[in-house]
């Protein structure tokens, strides 16, 4: 798994590529990368799952402990592009009552700014 | 902000902020050239009128001013709702100006004997309508927190105009009494420059400010039915302003009690009409200069060193101790006592705290109730208490119903009389009556007078103990109004998430398709997990029996529509879900099958390739559906400990099933792992309190790692109990603060959900001045240079560490208050915008305690950089004092 990131107009952007599975972690996880981001001051993030094949549990895990982190201090923590597979299944656990799901990047940006 | 040679001057006076000057001197001004020309009206009407139609016609004038009240009060309501306000109070003006003039010509004909009565009225209707134009214009631009500041200076300009009217009247009074209308009507004109300026000002300050000032002007909308019943029906729907309007009728009944108290007791005292008039004239020239000075220097003060519910209480509490004094002893100094307090309190503070209670009201209910409450309730509660003394005082008493002269300047409660002037105005001669005239009830005996005051001393106390109690409820009312002008931004996600998902189903769901192309045992055993926690839905079925390309090439809505089943074993046909986890269970107690599988595990966790890597795995999700004293649970100790994250992860899962104590050093070590560490940390929540005192351990040693440290509070946390809640809270007192912000965190977790939990209010109390001390030291390390470099960085808005530490104080606040409150203060304070930060305040003044009030609101106001860093220092100049030893 690989993850970069990128800022636009004040939102941090995650491009995520491969799969987020505890066997594929490397150095740092997502939910650290996203509270290093916190700790410097930024409240709005957007991972974008453009490349992301599939998740494990461990995964879910991430995107809800970022989630978590982010909106305990304020912030927003969205998602776009994601494949339709991982929506399917987000829908059916129900993870699309709290996660906001973008199908394009710029509607997610958009979407930060009418807040 | 370049602060101007105003703003100078008047800082050195009063509580006023850059930028706030202009507007408050226009205010100033405003309500000086309302009440300098009421001040000469008003003697002229009351002379008029006493001496051409005599006193005992008065309640003739009370009931014709309430008529006409009332009908100003519907037919103002109705224009109000179509008028923009400029153009309102624009027009009244130039209306009262008009028919000032119109009362001076009209008076030069002594043979129009209705003109006193007219004029009468036309002075009420006038001042009800300017006064009450001017407090909802201060409720336009102000909001709580600045007409706090500022309500006593701008109020004294009123009462310096009252001054000003008095001495005016008394200067020329004499000798061209009817050359005061002409005055008065050059000062009202001159108001319309003032209101001019102020609306001028406020388009340029704010222009959607317009948009409240010159309500209904441009909106498209069809302006909505009002008048007096629907002022009235707003009123009695809406608790608030129901309390408000009973607390203005009972300020205004113990009023007139009060002033008949006073009276009468000087009115025995004092036999000879000069004296009556020299004691009133030094009286009434004081009662105008002291509430000037307590509104200018001491309103502001009072109401930010007491907040509102003291202050509201302090006028009722002072007339309670003097009247109880009259009762017991109606002595002349008292009764001077009473009177001093009465007006001069009554004009100040009691006024202004009543007109800061409309500020946190929505306008369009604050304009319907202020025109109702100001214009017509007042009135009728002065004609209430005057109703009631005479029927419980003056009807029993005597054969003729004979208006007591106290009761004569009863109605003019709401200002200082000055009706001593009366005497000068309609007879210049007036003073030269025979020394010790005799007043009509001087003929009765002294002490039935005293009787009389000593009765109605009795219902002033209880009316009096009446409004403390509203003053109460309307206080507590009051602070609840501001709470809903504050909405809560965001609360805790933890929460929010356990509440809307499973979370552990949803790890199953995905663990359940990631397991399929891996191992056929562990698909099933995930399989049979979903059939145990009755969530293998239809739905469910389907999503884990796709193979992934096939789910990215169908569209989402025919998924589910199509009839195939793919992979998944048909299970629920052949066998109910109780048998089956019965016969697994079974099987897995079966002695023979520990020995068989005791060699398969001791194979696989010797194995060391990669490929042993399912089979461990396989075997670490089996252990979880053993029975914990099965000899094949001991091995999970081993797989806990395994390098692989994935072997890890179903060992940590079975070490949640099985709960031995055997397991938790290794699950606590997991917590250091990030990898693990949300694995590790669901694992030690399934165990429960039983784990507290182990990870209390670990959460107080110094020496271990402080990731760990820091994890072991987010599970602790997550347990939420109060045993739980204490080990934070005693690492939180007795730590060295390395770990606080996470410590903070946790038990504001636990405080969010489980509210229930109690923290020991000392400990919180202390951390929360060490946080403010430390908010305080790293704001002037920040902020206190002042070389450029430093300057520049202070454009980037608060840095994190700032951000952390100011978060952390309203967490520890929200241990010891309600925790919805301190959090809605909070997260509008970070909003930034002037209201939010300073309803949010407002809220915290109604809310903290006096001792935390006053050290944490003083940090939190709006103001310039250089002035925080000042606050900042005096506060830490504070905590240094001995007395601040927490500190």
């Amino acid at each position: 798994m690989e993850i970069n990131a990128r800022e636009k107009e004040d939102i941090v952007i995650f491009d995520i590529e491969g799969e987020i599975r505890r066997s594929d972690v490397s150095d740092i996880t997502l939910h650290q990368l996203v509270k290093d981001q916190l700790d410097s001051g930024k409240r709005n993030i957007l991972l974008n799952f453009q490349n992301v094949e599939f998740i494990d549990s461990f995964g879910v895990g991430e995107i809800l402990a970022s989630y978590i982190s982010t909106n305990n201090l304020g912030g927003k923590l969205k998602i776009a592009k994601i494949s339709k597979k991982l929506y399917l299944v987000f829908q059916v656990t129900m993870l699309t009552k709290v996660l906001e799901i973008f199908d394009d990047e710029e509607v997610a940006l958009d979407s930060f700014n009418k807040e | 902000m370049a602060k101007s040679r105003l703003y100078r001057f008047l800082s050195r006076i009063i509580d006023i902020r850059p930028g706030e000057e202009i507007i408050a001197s226009f205010l100033f001004l405003y309500f000086f050239f309302i009440m300098f020309p009421y001040y000469i009206i008003k003697p002229f009407r009351d002379a008029k009128y006493l001496y051409v139609v005599g006193s005992r016609e008065l309640p003739y004038a009370y009931l014709s001013t309430a008529i006409v009240v009332g009908i100003v009060v519907a037919l103002y309501s109705r224009l109000q709702a179509r008028i923009s306000r400029h153009v309102l109070i624009i027009s009244s003006l130039v209306l009262f100006t008009l028919t000032c003039l119109l009362s001076w010509k009209l008076f030069q004909n002594t043979e129009l004997t209705w003109m006193p009565l007219a004029f009468w009225i036309w002075a009420n209707v006038l001042i009800v309508v300017l006064g009450t134009q001017f407090w909802i214009l201060v409720n336009d631009v102000f909001n709580p927190r600045e007409a706090k500041r500022l309500i006593g200076f701008f109020g004294g300009g009123g009462l310096l105009g009252g001054i000003f009217g008095a001495l005016l009247t008394g200067l020329i009074g004499k000798k061209h009494p009817d050359s005061l209308l002409l005055i008065a009507s050059g000062l009202i004109l001159f108001s319309i420059f003032i209101v001019n300026l102020i609306f001028i000002w406020q388009r340029k300050k704010n222009p959607s400010n317009d948009k409240v000032l010159d309500k209904n002007k441009e909106g498209g909308s069809k302006p909505k039915k009002v008048g007096f019943i629907d002022s009235f029906n707003t009123i009695r729907k809406n608790r608030y302003l129901a309390l408000l309007a009973v607390v203005v009728i009972l300020t205004f009944i113990v009023a007139t009690f009060i002033d008949y108290q006073s009276k009468t007791v000087i009115d025995i005292e004092v036999k000879r009409m000069d004296d009556y008039t020299r004691i009133f004239g030094y009286f009434h020239a004081g009662l105008l200069v002291l509430p000037f000075l307590i509104s200018i220097f001491m309103t502001g003060t009072i109401i930010k060193r007491f907040g509102m519910r003291l202050t509201l209480m302090l006028f009722p509490l002072i007339l309670l101790f003097c009247s109880g004094g009259i009762f017991f002893a109606p002595v002349f100094a008292l009764a001077i006592i009473i009177k001093t307090f009465d007006k001069s309190l009554s004009f100040s503070l009691n006024q202004f705290v009543r007109e800061l209670l409309y500020i946190p009201i929505s306008p369009e209910l604050k304009y319907k109730a202020k025109v109702f409450i100001d214009m017509f309730l007042n009135r009728f509660a002065k004609g209430l208490g005057a109703l009631m003394l005479m029927i419980f005082i003056v009807l029993p008493q005597f054969k003729g119903v004979e208006t007591p002269d106290a009761l004569i300047e009863s109605e003019a409660m709401d200002e200082p009389s000055v009706t001593v002037k009366a005497d000068v105005l309609a007879k210049p001669d007036a003073l030269k009556k025979p020394e010790g005239l005799q007043r009509q009830d001087e003929s009765e005996v002294p002490d039935q007078r005293k009787i009389r005051v000593m009765i109605v001393s009795g219902f002033s106390l209880f009316f009096i103990l009446i409004w403390v109690f509203f003053n109460l409820k309307v206080s507590k009312e009051y602070a609840r109004t501001v709470k809903k002008k504050l909405e809560i931004k965001w609360d805790r996600a933890d929460r929010m998430v356990a509440e809307k998902v499973d979370v552990d189903y949803t790890k199953l769901v995905f663990d359940t398709i990631e397991s399929r192309n891996r191992s056929s045992i562990l698909y099933a055993m995930h399989i049979f997990d979903l059939i145990k926690r009755d969530k293998l839905t239809p739905e469910v079925k389907k999503l884990i029996s796709y193979k992934s390309d096939e789910v990215k090439a169908s569209s989402l809505g025919g998924l589910f529509e199509s009839g195939e089943i793919g992979l998944l074993p048909e299970t629920d046909d052949i066998i109910s879900e109780d048998v089956l986890e019965k016969e697994i269970g079974e099987i897995m107690s079966l002695d023979v099958y520990q020995e068989v599988m005791k060699s398969y595990v001791e194979n696989a966790l010797r194995d060391e390739s990669m490929e042993s890597e399912i089979a461990k795995m396989e075997v670490a999700k089996a252990i979880g559906l053993m029975e914990s004293e099965s000899p094949l649970a001991l091995k999970l100790g081993d797989l806990l400990w395994d390098e692989s994250p994935e072997v890890s992860k179903y060992a940590l899962e079975s070490a949640a099933k099985l709960r031995k104590k055997e397991y938790v050093p290794a699950l606590i070590q997991k917590l250091l792992n990030p990898i693990t560490r949300e694995d590790a940390s669901g694992a030690l929540v399934k165990y429960g309190d039983g784990v507290v005192g182990a990870l209390s351990d670990y959460l107080s040693d110094r020496d271990e790692d402080i990731e760990l440290r820091k994890g072991t509070a987010s599970v602790l946390a997550r347990i939420g109990t109060q045993d739980a809640g204490d080990c934070l809270m005693w690492e939180l007192e007795e730590g060295k603060g390395e770990i606080d912000t996470e410590l903070i965190d946790a038990l504001d977790r636990i405080r969010s959900e489980k509210p229930g939990v109690q923290f020991r209010e000392d400990i919180v109390e202390t951390k929360i001045l060490r946080e403010i001390k430390k908010y305080c030291q790293t704001f002037i390390k920040h902020f206190g240079a002042k070389s450029k470099r430093k300057k520049a960085e202070r454009t980037k808005g608060l840095p994190e560490d700032l951000n952390v530490s100011l978060m952390n104080v309203f967490k520890l606040l929200g241990f010891i208050y309600l925790r919805e409150d301190i959090m809605r203060a909070y997260q509008n304070i970070k909003v930034a915008t002037k209201d939010s930060v300073d309803y949010a305040i407002e809220l915290l003044d109604n809310t903290l305690k006096k001792e935390m009030r006053e050290i944490v609101i003083p940090l939190m106001e709006d103001m310039a950089l250089e002035e925080r860093v000042k606050r900042c220092r005096s506060c830490l100049k504070n905590f240094s004092r001995p007395n601040r030893k927490n500190a």
